[in-house]
C-alpha cells in the first residue's frame, strides 16, 4: 500500500465540499502482518481500513455511538428497535430492497445493539464492496420512517423479547440482575427495552432518535479484508461526503452509581427442572487498568474444564451442571457475572458457599505462575480465534474504536493480559469480588 | 500399542494466525448405538475425552490448558470428531496428547460414573431450551422407529442401561480398530503436517470402509400435531416438517435452490410473509437436510401464543402454494445468485476448507458438490426446481410440533387444515 498522506492528497484533489475532504489520522501495526489506517472525512465520519488478503471477502462494519444507555425511562429499547428499522425503506430504495440487493450479492447482513453502541455489518464477497458502501451511506441519512414499518417492527421486537427474555430463564435472570444491581445508571434497563415501552413507541420517537444519533460524526466505519484502499476511500468520499454532521450529542448528566454496601438478593420462580443462580459483582469499566487482571481471574475461575470453580462445582462436588463467568465490556463500570446451573436436588447455598471459598482463596493466595500462564494461554487462544475471519477482525476493531476510542489496541490488550502478575490478580479479586458488592438472582423451579 | 491402521491426512495451510486446528474423524456415530442403549457413542467419546492412561483426568485437563489448547469430542449421527485447537508453538505436545487419547484412552470406571451423571443432568437441562425441545420432538416423530429419530444424547432410560463394559466394547469395535482421517489446518505446511501425523500415527495402510447401511426412512401419512406442553409460555416454538432429501438424490441441487428461494433467505416468501409483513416471528426459515437416506425438511418460526395457530395456517398455505405452483423464475434466479455469491463464506478459513474435505472422505459427500458447487447451482432451471420440490416435499404428510402451554393453543391447532391427530405431551416426557 502507498503512503496514506499522498493517497488523501490525490483523493482531495478538486474536492471543495468540506464534508467530503479526507484527512489522515494515523496508522498502527495490527498484529504481526497487518496495518490499520485511520482516516476522517470533513463531516466527522471516521474510517478504519485493515487490508488483509487471506480470503476473497470483505467485512464492512458501521458502529454508532448509541446504545440503550442513551435512552430514558419510558423510552427504553429504542436503540434496539432502531436496529430493526434500519433495514426498511429509504428515500432512494423501496422496502426490502436493501436485503434483496445484499443477499443477491452474497452478503451476510446483520446488526447488534448493546448498552454503549449499535453496529451494522456486511460480510460480503470482495466484489460487493461498492454496493455495500452505497447502501450503507444511503440508510445513514435517507431512512424513511412510516407507521406500518414501525408497527410491524415493534411486533417483531415484542416477539424477540418473548423469545429471549420472557420465555428464556437466563435472559429473564440477566434482566432482573441488572435491574437489581443498578439503581441510577441506565445500565439498569434492558437493551431490548421493557415490553410496555416497546409497545408505546411512536413514529415521531423514531424520527427524533434517527436525527439525533444517525450521522457521520457519530459513526465509525471499519473495512477489513481483501479490498483496494484507494477505491474504497474514493467510493466512501463520493457517497458519505454528501452527508452533513449532526449537532454534537449532549451526553446528559453522568449517572454515577452509588457505592453498593450490601448484597442484594432477588428470588424468582420459573418452570425449570433445576435451580439456577446468577450473581453480579460490581466490576470496573472495560478501559479500567484493573480489568485485565480481573479478566485473568475470570479465566482462572471459570475458563474451561480445568478452571477452579468449574472443577470444584461441576466435576469434584457435582453440584452444578455448568458455571460461567464474564465481565461486561462496558464504557462505564458494569458487572462481573457468574451463572451457575445446579444439578437436580442440589442446593444453591452449597454452591455459593463453595464459590465464596474459592474466591477468598484466590484473593488470599493468588494463582501460581503455572496457573497464570495457563489462563493467559487460554485468553490468547480465544483472542486469536476471534481474529480468524475478516468479520472477526472488523468486529474487534469496531468495538475497541467505540469503547476505548482506539481500534488499534486489541493486540495491546493481549499484551496487557500477558503482563498481569499473580499479585495483580489477588488485588483485583480482593477489591471487586466481595459479597457485599454483589447482587444475586436465585431461580427455583416450579412444578410442571 | 500402535494399531495397524494408517489414517488419511488432509491439510489446509494458512500462516495468517499462529493457530492450528487438528481433527481426527471416525465414521461412527449414534447410528451405531444399539437399540435400548442410545447415547453410547456420545458417552464413549466423552469418556475418551477424559484422557489417556497414565495421567489422571484432572492432570490431562491441566496439561491441555497449560498448552493453550482446547479439545472437544463430538459424536453426531454419522461421525465422531475429535477436535483440538492449539497455539502453533505447542502443536507437537498437543498432538502427542491427542494421539495417546486415541490409542490408549484410560476409560476409567470413576470417570464413567461421573459422565453418566453429567449426561443425565444435561438431558434435564435441555428442558430449559424450548427451541431444542421442539427440534428433538420433531425428529422423534418424523423418524419414529428409525435410527434418524434417535437423539445422540440418548434418553434417561437408555443412559441408565449403559455400563462401562458397553463403552469399552464400543471403543474396541468402532474406534480402536477402524481407520480414521486426520486433518490439520492453520499455521502448518503440508509436509510438516504429514511428518507429524506419521510420527504419531505410524502404521501400514488400510482402506476406509464403504458407507454403512441405514434402512430407508418412511413418511407418515397425514398431518399430525404434537403439542409439547410447557407452563407459562407467552411465545411458542413451531416446527412443521416432513421428509427431505438423500445426499445422492439426482435432484438435490434443484431442491436446494428451491428451498433457498422459499425459506433460505431473509427476502424469501416465508420470512417476508411471517416477519416483514405481519411481524409474527423474530425468525422464519426452512431447512433442507440430506443424508444417506431421506433426512428432514422443516420450517421454523417462533410466534406469540396468541397467533401461533394463525402463523401455522399461513405457513401451510405458503407451503401448499410453493409445492403446487413453484416459485417465479426471478426468485429461483435470485436464490442461485445468493448461493453462488455467498459460497466464499463456506471456505474463508482453513478450518472450513478442511471440514468440507473431511465431509467428502467421511460422509461420502460427492466431491463435485464441493468442487463444482457454483456450476451445479447455476445449472438448475426453474422447471427442475419446481419438479424437485413436488417430488420431494409432501405438504399433506407433516409433523407439526408446537412447544407451548397446551391450553392456549390445542384447539386452534386441531382446526388447522388436514390435521388428522393432535397429541399433547408434557415437556418433561422423554
Amino acid at each position: 500500500m502507498g503512503s496514506p498522506t499522498s493517497l488523501i492528497e490525490r483523493l482531495n484533489r478538486g474536492v471543495t465540499r468540506r464534508n467530503a475532504r479526507w484527512s489522515f489520522v494515523n496508522a498502527q501495526r495490527f498484529g504481526v502482518a497487518l496495518e490499520l489506517r485511520r482516516f476522517r472525512l470533513g463531516n466527522g465520519l471516521t474510517v478504519v481500513s485493515l487490508v488483509d488478503r487471506s480470503a476473497p471477502t470483505i467485512s464492512y462494519h458501521t458502529w454508532f455511538r448509541v446504545g440503550s444507555r442513551h435512552e430514558r425511562p419510558g423510552k427504553t429499547g429504542l436503540a434496539h428497535l432502531f436496529e430493526h428499522l434500519m433495514f426498511n425503506e429509504t428515500k432512494r430504495r423501496g422496502r426490502g430492497e436493501f436485503d434483496r440487493l445484499m443477499e443477491r450479492a452474497g452478503a451476510e447482513v446483520n446488526a447488534a445493539t448493546w448498552t454503549d453502541w449499535t453496529y451494522y455489518y456486511e460480510n460480503a464477497p470482495k466484489n460487493a464492496l461498492a454496493l455495500v458502501i452505497e447502501l450503507e451511506a444511503d440508510r445513514m441519512s435517507n431512512l424513511v420512517l412510516r407507521a406500518p414499518q414501525v408497527r410491524s417492527e415493534k411486533e417483531v421486537v415484542a416477539n424477540e423479547r418473548k423469545l429471549r427474555v420472557e420465555d428464556d430463564i437466563e435472559g429473564r435472570a440477566l434482566e432482573e440482575l441488572y435491574a437489581t444491581a443498578f439503581r441510577r445508571h441506565p445500565y439498569r434497563w434492558p437493551t431490548i427495552g421493557w415490553m410496555k415501552d416497546i409497545r408505546g413507541f411512536t413514529v415521531e420517537d423514531c424520527r427524533r432518535f434517527y436525527r439525533t444519533h444517525y450521522a457521520p460524526n457519530n459513526a465509525t466505519v471499519i473495512i477489513a479484508g481483501d479490498f483496494d484502499e484507494r477505491q474504497a476511500l474514493s467510493k466512501i468520499q463520493e457517497r458519505y461526503g454528501r452527508l452533513s454532521p449532526a449537532r454534537p450529542i449532549d451526553p446528559g448528566p453522568h449517572s454515577k452509581e452509588p457505592l453498593q454496601r450490601r448484597e442484594r438478593v432477588l428470588r424468582i420462580a420459573a418452570p425449570t427442572p433445576t435451580d439456577k443462580v446468577l450473581i453480579g459483582y460490581r466490576a470496573p469499566s472495560f478501559a479500567n487498568p484493573h480489568t485485565p487482571a480481573l479478566s485473568v481471574a475470570n479465566e482462572l475461575l471459570f475458563g474451561g474444564r480445568s478452571a477452579r470453580v468449574h472443577r470444584l462445582l461441576c466435576l469434584d462436588e457435582e453440584l452444578a451442571l455448568s458455571v460461567r463467568g464474564a465481565i461486561s465490556p462496558f464504557v462505564d463500570p458494569g458487572l462481573f457475572e457468574i451463572w451457575i446451573s445446579l444439578r437436580e436436588g442440589k442446593r444453591r447455598r452449597d454452591a455459593i458457599a463453595l464459590l465464596d471459598k474459592e474466591v477468598r482463596r484466590l484473593a488470599a493466595e493468588g494463582p501460581t505462575d503455572l496457573e497464570l500462564e495457563k489462563a493467559i494461554n487460554q485468553i490468547e487462544l480465544s483472542f486469536l480465534h476471534s481474529m480468524e475471519t475478516a468479520g472477526g477482525k472488523a468486529e474487534q476493531v469496531g468495538f475497541y474504536e467505540t469503547v476505548v476510542d482506539d481500534g488499534g489496541t486489541p493486540f495491546d490488550r493481549l499484551n496487557a493480559y500477558r503482563r498481569v502478575t499473580p499479585t495483580q490478580v489477588k488485588r483485583a479479586v480482593a477489591k471487586y469480588l466481595r459479597p457485599s458488592r454483589r447482587s444475586r438472582v436465585e431461580i427455583s423451579g416450579i412444578a410442571a | 500399542m500402535r494399531k495397524s491402521i494408517k489414517p488419511k491426512i488432509l491439510v489446509e495451510s494458512s500462516d495468517v494466525l499462529p493457530l492450528v486446528d487438528v481433527e481426527i474423524a471416525f465414521r461412527v456415530g449414534s447410528l451405531q448405538d444399539p437399540i435400548g442403549k442410545e447415547g453410547i457413542a456420545q458417552l464413549t467419546g466423552q469418556l475418551m475425552r477424559r484422557g489417556p492412561s497414565g495421567i489422571s483426568a484432572d492432570g490431562f485437563e491441566e496439561r491441555l490448558a497449560n498448552l493453550g489448547a482446547r479439545l472437544t469430542v463430538d459424536a453426531a449421527m454419522r461421525s465422531t470428531r475429535i477436535r483440538a485447537t492449539t497455539l502453533r508453538r505447542n502443536l507437537e505436545p498437543v498432538l502427542e496428547l491427542v494421539a495417546d487419547l486415541i490409542w490408549q484412552p484410560a476409560l476409567r470406571a470413576r470417570d464413567f460414573a461421573k459422565l453418566k451423571r453429567h449426561a443425565q443432568a444435561s438431558l434435564l437441562a435441555r428442558l430449559d431450551d424450548d427451541q431444542t425441545l421442539g427440534a428433538v420432538h420433531l425428529r422423534q416423530r418424523l423418524f419414529a422407529g428409525h435410527p434418524y429419530g434417535r437423539s445422540s444424547s440418548g434418553s434417561s432410560a437408555s443412559l441408565r442401561r449403559i455400563r462401562l463394559q458397553d463403552a469399552k466394547r464400543f471403543y474396541a469395535r468402532y474406534l480402536q480398530k477402524e481407520p480414521f482421517i486426520v486433518g490439520m489446518s492453520g499455521d502448518i505446511s503440508d509436509s510438516e503436517a504429514k511428518s507429524l501425523v506419521r510420527a504419531h500415527f505410524p502404521a501400514p495402510p488400510r482402506k476406509m470402509n464403504g458407507k454403512r447401511d441405514v434402512p430407508a426412512t418412511h413418511i407418515r401419512r397425514g398431518r399430525h400435531v404434537i403439542v409439547v406442553d410447557k407452563p407459562e409460555r407467552t411465545q411458542t416454538q413451531l416446527y412443521i416438517g416432513t421428509l427431505g432429501a438423500r445426499t445422492h438424490d439426482r435432484n438435490l441441487f434443484p431442491l436446494i435452490v428451491s428451498n433457498t428461494a422459499f425459506g433460505g433467505t431473509f427476502t424469501g416468501p416465508l420470512m417476508q410473509e411471517v416477519r416483514a409483513v405481519r411481524g409474527w416471528s423474530y425468525g422464519a426459515y426452512s431447512r433442507l437436510m440430506h443424508s444417506d437416506q431421506r433426512d428432514a425438511w422443516y420450517m421454523w418460526t417462533a410466534p406469540s401464543a396468541e397467533y401461533s395457530a394463525d402463523c401455522a395456517a399461513l405457513q401451510l398455505e405458503l407451503l401448499d402454494r410453493w409445492v403446487d405452483k413453484g416459485l417465479p423464475q426471478a426468485s429461483v434466479k435470485f436464490a442461485q445468485q445468493y448461493l453462488i455469491n455467498s459460497h466464499c463464506f463456506d471456505r474463508d478459513t482453513p478450518s472450513k476448507r478442511l471440514e468440507s474435505r473431511i465431509d467428502i472422505e467421511l460422509l461420502g459427500v460427492p466431491r463435485r458438490y464441493v468442487e463444482r458447487h457454483d456450476e451445479l447451482v447455476a445449472d438448475v432451471t426453474p422447471k427442475q426446481a419446481k419438479e424437485a420440490t413436488k417430488a420431494r416435499i409432501s405438504p399433506g404428510d407433516l409433523v407439526i410440533v408446537v412447544v407451548a402451554t397446551a391450553k392456549d393453543v390445542e384447539d386452534a391447532f386441531a382446526k388447522l387444515p388436514g390435521v388428522k391427530s393432535v397429541e399433547v405431551v408434557p415437556y418433561r416426557q422423554p
